[in-house]
C-alpha cells in the first residue's frame, strides 16, 4: 500500500458504509470545498490537471470528457455507469459495498462541475447488497443536505436515482447503458452525437464509471498535482493464479510482477504461463511481459491495454486454448445482436472452439479461427465483438502448438503433462473450469 | 460568423462528388451512381450502423467506415471497392449466410431479395461454414397477415425501427439477444399494427412474408399494374401484381409526396374480394317476388323502359344514390345520363349522410397537400379517428409529432394513438361542438368557461394549453371528421372551424372513401331544386320517387337510420344496384347490375386532396359483369342518346371541358370553408342511461372486407366496446354476449371491456353488415341512448333476435 491510499482507506476495516464512519473519515469536505469556494469551472480545470482518466475500460481524460458539456444547456444529467461486468473486473462493487459515500461525494462534485441537477447510477441487476448499499447512502445523504435542495448552503440543487440494470454486458457500454436507462432494450448507439452532446434523454450527459467518481474527492482535497504525484492512483482487481486475489491501490504504472507480488505472487511450484492485464477484452501477455508497467501507454505498445485495470494471472496448468473458448463464449451469450460481425462472428467461433475441444477440430480450423478474428476486427458497431479478436490472435500466435495438439490429439497438452492428482477436484461441465482456468 | 458553404465536395473511388452539407457517404456514392450494398438502412428512417455490409475505406481514418453514418465532409477520399473494402463485404455476407439457410428456390423474395442479390455481386461464392444451419418450427405466425421465417431473418432490424419510428405503433420487437435475437411481437400476441405490411417490403430477406401471397408466385410471373387504392379515400398509389388473371398481391407504389412508399393493411391485403366465389357475373330481376337471373339486355331494356316511363310522368322523379366507387369518368356519365337524358337533379354521392348534417354542407377533402402535415406544428383531431378513418394520413402526423408538433384530439373516447396526443379532450357526446367553439373563441381573445368546459367533460387545461399553442403555432391544422360532421352539433363544429381558419388555421374535412371527391367534382350531387341523399331517401319513404339507382353503395347497412331506408325502398316502385356482390340493398332491390371493380377498370380518380390520379384495368373481372360506365352508356343509347365514346380517353377529354383543371397528376383543391353554419352553444341533456357512440373502424366486415379473409380474422367479431365498471354492473365479462337495444330493435354482439371507451358510453364499429348498428340509429335523435344486458348463448338464439357469429 502507498504511504497516501486515496480509495482503499475508506474501504478497508470496517468500511464507511456509514455515514458518520465517512465524515469522520473526512468525507464530504472535498464536495463542500468545491461548492463553496470553487467556481464549477476550476472544478473541471483541476480534475483535468489531475490527470485522472475513465476507470470503465476506455481510459478517456475524465476532465476533457466534462469539457464537452455544451455550457448553455438548460438539462444536462449525470450518469453513474456501475455496471461493472467485465470478467474479473470487481472495484467498483467493492466500493459500493463498502465505501458508497465516495461516490455519492464524487456525483456531487461531477454535478456542480457540469450543471447538472439530476443524476442516475445504474448498478447492476447482479450488485444486490451494492446497490443497496448505494440506496441507503443516498438515503442519509438527502436526509444530512448533503443532496437536495441548497446543498451546503449553496444554491445548488441534486437529485440522485438509483437505478437498477437490467443485467445484459452490453448494459455497460455507455450508449447502451442510456437505451436501458430510457427502458429500452440495451443496445449502442451511433456516435456522434456522442452523450456529452445528446445523451440521456436527448439531453448532454456526463456518464462515468463508478472508481472515476470515487477518485473525485481525493482529487478536490489533494490538489492536481498531489494527486498525480501517487501515480495518479489506480484500483487493481487481481485474479486468477494468484495467492490473494482481490482490490489492490496502486500507482497507475507499477510492473506486473510487481502487482502480482503484491497479490501473494503464484501458487507453490508453479509458473507463470500468461495474463490478461485490464479484463478479458485486452490480450493476453506472455511471460515476456511480466516487467510491463501497469498503465495506458506501455500497455498499448506491449499489444494490450489497461482496460479496467484487471489483472486475470493464469499459471502452467493453463491450457490457453479453453481460456479463449471460454472468453469468446462469454463474447456470444453478450452479443446484444444489434451488429452483424459480432452476432455472427462470436456464435461461428464458439462453434468451431466446440469442435476443437470435443475432438473434432481440423488443422485449417486455425486459419478459419484467423479468418473470423479478422472479420470480427475493426468491423464491429462496438467495442464488444472487438474484444474477441485480440486475445484470439495472440493465443493464435503465442500458444498455436497448444491447439495444434488439441487438434492433432483430441487431447489438452497441459492435462497431459500435469499428474491426474491435480485435476482431481475439478468441476465438469463447463470446459472453463476443467484446466484451472482462473476466474471461472 | 461565415455560413459554411451550402454543399461539400468529396472524391469516391477517383471520381469528385459534389453533395448537399450533411449529406452520408452512403447518398454521396448513390448520387455518383456508385454501388455500397447495404441492408439495414432505409432511407425513410435515420441509419442505423447495424449490419456492417457498407463499409469504406476514408483516407486518414483508421478503421473501415459505414458509409450509412459518416457524412461527407469537404475533401474526404472515400473508396468503395478497394481488397480491404471487398474484403470485409465478403466477410460479413458470409457472416450473414452461416444462419441463412439458402431456400431461395421456395422462398418469395426469391428473385427480388436484397439479399440474393448482394450475395450475387458481393459474396464470395462459398462458404467456410461446415456447421448444420440452424433449425426452426416455421414458420411463426405474428399475427392474421404476417409470417416469420426465423432462419431468414439477418437482423437487419428495419421492421423493428418501422414500428418504432413510422408508424408509432411498436409492433415488433427485437427478443433475446446475440445469435439467438428473434423478432416477435410484445408478449407473442398476434401483431397489433394497421402498417403490418409495410414490414414485409422493406424486409431484405424472405423472413416476413404475408399469409395472402406466401407461396403464391414468384416476382418474374407478375404483371406489375399501377393502380391506386379504392378504400378509404386517400387514393394511395399501388400495384397490383397480377398473375394468370389473378390480382397475387397488392403492393405500395411509391409516390413520395402521397403515402411514399407505405400502405396500410387494409390496402395491402383488404383485396382478395376481388376474385370472390360470389361476385355476381348475370343480371338479377324480381319477377313474381324472387330474384332472377336474367340477360344484360331483358335488364336494360326493363331499366331504361322505367326511366323513360318516369320521365314522362315528369321531371325529378328519380332519385341516384352512389358513386364513390366508381371512376370519375364512370361518375362523369351517370351525372350526363340522369341530368342530361333523364332529367333529375337528385343525385347524390353522399348516401351515409344525415339529413341536414354538416357533411351536405361543406366541401370535403384537405385544403392543402398531405406532405405538408409535417411541417404543421400542431393537429387538431376533431371526431376524426384517424388511424381507423385515414390511416396513411397517421404516419404524416407522427412526422409532425417527430419533429415537435403538438397533437390534440376532441374525440367522445380515447384514440388508438393517445400516447402521442399531447392534451386528450374527451368530451361527452354531442358536446364536441361547445368544445371547439370555445376554443375558437378562445383563440381570438375570449376567456373560455371553464364550467362550460367541465360540463362538456373536458379539463380546461387542457384547452387553455392549446388554445396557447393554436396562437403561436406554425401552420395549424384541423382535421374535421365523419363524427363531428354527423353529430348533432356538425353545424356548430363547423362554425367555430371557420372561425378558427380566420384566425390561421387550416381546416380539413376528412370525409369520404374511394373516389367520393372525383365524384363530387363530376357531379354526382343535387343539381337545382335537387335532394341529397337523406332527403331522397325521406322523399322516396312518401312515394316521390318511381326509381331509385343506387350504384355501389349499401344504403341498407350505409344509411343512418336502418327504418328510413327501408320505408323509402318499400315505396319506391323500382330500385336498380349496380353492385359486385348481393349486398342487403341488392337482396331487396328489383333489378341487380353486376359491376367491375376499380382493378378492372381504365380511367381516373381523385383523392382526399383532389389530386387527380390515373388507375389501369389489372385483370378482366368475372364474365357476364360490365363496368357501370358501360352499363350507362348502355342505358343512354335506349334512352335514344347518340353518344359515342371510344374509350376512358374521351369521356375524361369530355369531363375535363366541363371540369377546368382535371389534369392527370394535378390537384383540384377544395375551396377555404366558407359557409353560415348555425352555432348551437348548448350542451346536450344528461343521460343516466348509456349513450350509443359509433365510429369507423379500418377493419370491419363489410361487402369487401368480408370477402377478404385475411383482413375480416383482423376485425374480429362484431362487438361491443364497453367500459369495465359498466360491464361490472351488468354482469357482463369480456367475450360475453350482450343484447343492445333502443326500443324494440335490438342487436346482440360480443362486448368488449375496454377502458378506451368512457363510462357512461358504448361504442359499436361501423362496416359490420351482418349486424349493422344502423338498425339501432334514427335520424330523428341524433343521441341514442340504449340499454344493454348479458345474454346467454341459447337465449340468443331464439326467433327475432340478431345472433353475432
Amino acid at each position: 500500500m502507498p504511504a497516501e491510499s486515496v480509495l482503499m482507506r475508506f474501504v478497508e476495516g470496517e468500511g464507511t458504509a456509514d455515514l458518520d464512519a465517512y465524515v469522520q473519515a473526512g468525507g464530504y469536505e472535498a464536495a463542500r470545498h468545491a461548492l463553496t469556494t470553487l467556481t464549477p469551472e476550476s472544478v473541471i480545470d483541476i480534475v483535468d490537471q489531475s490527470g485522472l482518466r475513465g476507470k470503465g475500460g476506455a481510459g478517456f481524460p475524465t476532465g476533457r470528457k466534462w469539457k464537452f458539456i455544451p455550457k448553455g444547456a438548460p438539462v444536462k444529467y449525470v450518469v453513474v455507469n456501475g455496471d461493472e461486468a467485465e470478467p474479473c473486473t470487481f472495484k467498483d462493487h467493492m466500493l459500493l459495498e463498502r465505501a458508497p459515500h465516495l461516490l455519492v461525494e464524487g456525483i456531487i462534485i461531477t454535478a456542480y462541475a457540469v450543471g447538472a441537477h439530476t443524476a442516475y447510477a445504474y448498478v447492476r441487476r447482479e450488485g444486490y447488497l451494492a446497490r443497496e448499499r448505494l440506496r441507503q447512502a443516498v438515503a442519509v445523504a438527502y436526509e444530512r443536505g448533503f443532496l437536495g435542495r441548497k446543498i451546503f448552503g449553496t444554491d445548488m440543487d441534486l437529485d440522485v436515482v438509483v437505478h437498477t440494470g437490467a443485467g445484459a454486458y452490453i448494459a455497460g457500454e455507455e450508449t447502451a447503458l442510456l437505451e436501458s436507462l430510457e427502458g429500452r432494450r440495451a443496445m449502442p448507439r451511433q456516435r456522434p452525437p456522442f452523450p456529452a452532446v445528446a445523451g440521456l434523454y436527448g439531453k448532454p450527459t456526463v456518464i462515468n464509471n463508478v472508481e472515476t467518481l470515487s477518485h473525485l474527492p481525493a482529487v478536490i482535497r489533494l490538489g492536481p498535482e498531489a494527486y498525480r504525484s501517487l501515480g495518479p492512483p489506480a484500483l487493481f482487481s487481481v485474479s486468477g493464479h494468484v495467492r490473494r486475489p482481490g482490490v489492490y491501490e496502486l500507482p497507475l504504472g507499477t510492473p506486473m510482477h510487481e502487482l502480482i507480488e503484491h497479490a501473494g505472487g503464484l501458487r507453490e511450484g508453479r509458473r507463470f504461463k500468461a495474463a490478461f492485464p485490464g479484463g478479458s477484452s485486452s490480450a493476453i501477455l506472455t511471460a515476456e511481459h511480466l516487467d510491463v508497467p501497469m498503465d495506458y501507454e506501455p500497455l498499448r505498445v506491449a499489444g494490450s491495454m489497461l482496460g479496467s485495470a484487471s489483472l486475470i494471472v493464469m499459471d502452467d496448468t493453463t491450457c490457453i486454448v479453453r481460456v479463449v473458448a471460454r472468453a469468446v463464449g462469454f463474447y456470444k451469450e453478450e452479443s446484444c445482436g444489434k451488429c452483424t460481425p459480432c452476432r455472427e462472428g462470436t456464435y461461428w467461433l464458439s462453434l468451431v472452439f466446440d469442435r476443437i475441444l470435443h475432438g473434432r477440430g481440423r488443422m485449417e480450423d486455425l486459419d478459419l479461427l484467423a479468418h473470423i478474428s479478422k472479420g470480427l476486427n475493426g468491423t464491429c458497431f462496438c467495442l464488444l465483438g472487438e474484444s474477441v479478436p485480440p486475445s484470439l490472435d495472440a493465443s493464435l500466435q503465442h500458444f498455436r502448438h497448444e491447439y495444434e495438439y488439441h487438434i492433432g490429439t483430441g487431447r489438452c497438452d497441459v492435462e497431459d503433462r500435469l499428474p491426474p492428482q491435480h485435476f482431481a477436484a475439478r468441476s465438469t461441465g463447463d470446459p472453463g473450469a476443467a484446466a484451472g482456468t482462473p476466474g471461472a | 460568423m461565415a455560413e459554411p458553404p451550402a454543399t461539400v465536395t468529396l472524391t469516391i473511388d477517383g471520381r469528385a462528388v459534389t453533395v448537399a452539407r450533411g449529406t452520408t457517404v452512403w447518398h454521396a456514392a448513390e448520387q455518383a451512381g456508385i454501388d455500397i450494398p447495404i441492408f439495414c438502412y432505409l432511407d425513410r428512417m435515420p441509419p442505423l450502423g447495424a449490419c456492417r455490409q457498407c463499409f469504406v475505406r476514408v483516407e486518414k481514418m483508421a478503421r473501415l467506415q459505414t458509409s450509412c453514418t459518416l457524412v461527407a465532409e469537404e475533401g474526404m477520399v472515400v473508396s468503395a471497392s478497394t481488397p480491404d473494402v471487398r474484403g470485409a463485404q465478403e466477410r460479413n455476407l458470409e457472416f450473414l449466410l452461416i444462419n441463412h439457410p439458402l431456400d431461395c428456390p421456395i422462398c418469395d423474395k426469391g428473385g427480388e431479395c436484397p439479399l440474393q442479390d448482394q450475395t450475387f455481386a458481393y459474396g464470395s461464392g462459398r462458404s467456410r461454414f461446415v456447421e448444420l444451419k440452424r433449425d426452426f418450427a416455421k414458420p411463426v405466425s405474428l399475427g392474421s397477415v404476417l409470417v416469420l421465417d426465423r432462419e431468414r431473418c439477418i437482423l437487419c432490424w428495419r421492421c423493428v425501427r418501422f414500428g418504432e419510428i413510422v408508424a408509432g405503433d411498436d409492433a415488433l420487437k427485437g427478443f433475446e439477444r446475440g445469435f439467438q435475437t428473434e423478432i416477435n411481437t410484445p408478449f407473442t400476441q398476434p401483431v397489433r399494427s394497421k402498417f403490418i405490411g409495410n414490414t414485409i417490403s422493406i424486409c431484405p430477406v424472405g423472413a416476413l412474408t404475408s399469409r395472402t401471397y406466401r407461396f403464391q408466385a414468384r416476382p418474374w410471373d407478375n404483371d406489375a399494374v399501377p393502380s391506386v387504392c379504392n378504400h378509404c379515400g386517400l387514393g394511395c398509389t399501388v400495384w397490383l401484381d397480377v398473375r394468370d388473371q389473378t390480382v397475387a398481391r397488392v403492393r405500395p407504389r411509391e409516390t413520395p409526396d402521397l403515402n411514399d412508399i407505405w400502405l396500410c393493411d387494409l390496402g395491402q391485403f383488404g383485396f382478395e374480394w376481388l376474385h370472390a366465389k360470389d361476385r355476381l357475373t348475370r343480371p338479377l330481376v324480381r319477377k313474381n317476388g324472387q330474384l332472377v337471373e336474367t340477360t344484360w339486355d331483358e335488364a336494360l331494356d326493363l331499366v331504361a323502359a322505367r326511366l323513360a316511363e318516369s320521365r314522362q310522368r315528369g321531371a325529378g322523379r328519380v332519385g341516384v344514390l352512389g358513386g364513390a366507387r366508381l371512376t370519375n369518368e364512370d361518375n362523369f356519365l351517370l351525372r350526363r345520363v340522369f341530368r342530361e337524358i333523364v332529367g333529375t337533379p337528385h343525385l347524390d354521392h353522399r348516401l351515409d349522410a344525415r339529413p341536414g348534417s354538416a357533411s351536405l354542407q361543406v366541401a370535403w377533402g384537405l385544403r392543402g397537400p398531405l406532405a405538408a402535415i409535417p411541417e404543421s406544428s400542431l393537429l387538431l383531431l376533431v371526431g376524426c379517428d384517424i388511424t381507423e378513418e385515414y390511416p396513411i394520413a397517421w404516419l404524416r402526423m407522427k412526422q409532425a409529432v417527430d419533429h415537435g408538433a403538438q397533437l390534440y384530439a376532441i374525440h367522445p373516447k380515447p384514440l388508438e394513438i393517445h400516447r402521442f396526443i399531447t392534451g386528450r379532450l374527451i368530451h361527452s357526446p354531442g358536446a364536441e361542438g361547445v368544445v371547439l367553439a370555445q376554443i375558437a373563441n378562445a383563440v381570438r381573445g375570449q376567456k373560455p368557461d371553464a364550467k362550460v368546459l367541465q360540463e362538456a367533460g373536458v379539463d380546461p387545461a387542457v384547452v387553455a394549453g392549446l388554445v396557447a399553442r393554436l396562437r403561436a403555432a406554425a401552420r395549424p391544422m384541423v382535421f374535421i371528421g365523419k363524427n363531428a360532421l354527423e353529430g348533432p352539433a356538425g353545424t356548430t363544429v363547423l362554425h367555430a372551424a371557420q372561425r378558427l381558419q380566420a384566425a390561421g388555421c387550416m381546416i380539413h374535412i376528412m370525409r369520404g372513401k374511394g373516389n367520393a371527391v372525383g365524384a363530387a367534382l363530376m357531379g354526382v350531387l343535387p343539381g337545382p331544386g335537387g335532394w341529397t341523399a337523406p332527403e331522397m331517401i325521406q322523399q322516396a319513404a312518401r312515394g316521390a320517387l318511381d326509381v331509385l339507382y343506387v350504384l355501389g353503395g349499401d344504403p341498407a347497412t350505409e344509411v343512418g337510420d336502418a327504418h328510413a331506408w327501408a320505408a323509402a325502398r318499400e315505396h319506391t316502385p323500382l330500385v336498380v344496384v349496380h353492385d359486385l356482390f348481393l349486398t342487403a340493398t341488392g337482396r331487396d332491390a328489383d333489378v341487380v347490375l353486376p359491376a367491375l371493380t376499380y382493378a378492372e377498370k381504365h380511367g381516373t380518380v381523385c383523392n382526399l386532396e383532389g389530386r387527380v390520379q390515373q388507375i389501369e384495368a389489372a385483370v378482366r373481372g368475372p364474365a357476364g359483369a360490365r363496368g357501370d360506365g358501360a352499363i350507362l352508356l348502355e342505358l343512354a343509347a335506349r334512352l335514344g342518346a347518340e353518344w359515342s365514346y371510344g374509350g376512358w380517353e374521351e369521356i375524361f377529354a369530355d369531363a375535363r371541358a366541363a371540369v377546368p383543371g382535371l389534369e392527370i397528376g394535378a390537384f383540384r383543391t377544395p375551396p377555404p370553408l366558407q359557409g353560415d353554419w348555425p352555432a348551437n352553444g348548448a350542451l346536450p341533456a344528461r343521460s343516466a342511461d348509456l349513450v350509443l357512440i359509433t365510429g369507423e373502424v379500418l377493419f370491419d366486415r363489410g361487402s369487401m372486407t368480408a370477402r377478404s379473409p385475411a383482413i375480416a380474422d383482423l376485425a374480429g367479431p362484431p362487438s361491443v366496446w364497453v367500459h369495465p365498471a359498466d360491464a361490472a354492473s351488468r354482469g357482463l365479462v369480456d367475450g360475453a354476449l350482450a343484447q343492445l337495444s333502443v326500443g324494440a330493435a335490438g342487436l346482440v354482439l360480443r362486448a368488449r371491456l375496454t377502458e378506451e371507451v368512457p363510462p357512461g358510453r358504448v361504442y359499436v364499429p361501423r362496416g359490420y353488415d351482418a349486424v349493422p348498428v344502423n338498425r339501432l340509429l334514427s335520424w330523428d335523435q341524433p343521441l341514442v341512448t340504449v340499454s344493454l344486458r348479458a345474454i346467454d348463448a341459447a337465449a340468443a338464439a331464439g326467433p327475432g333476435s340478431e345472433v353475432a357469429p
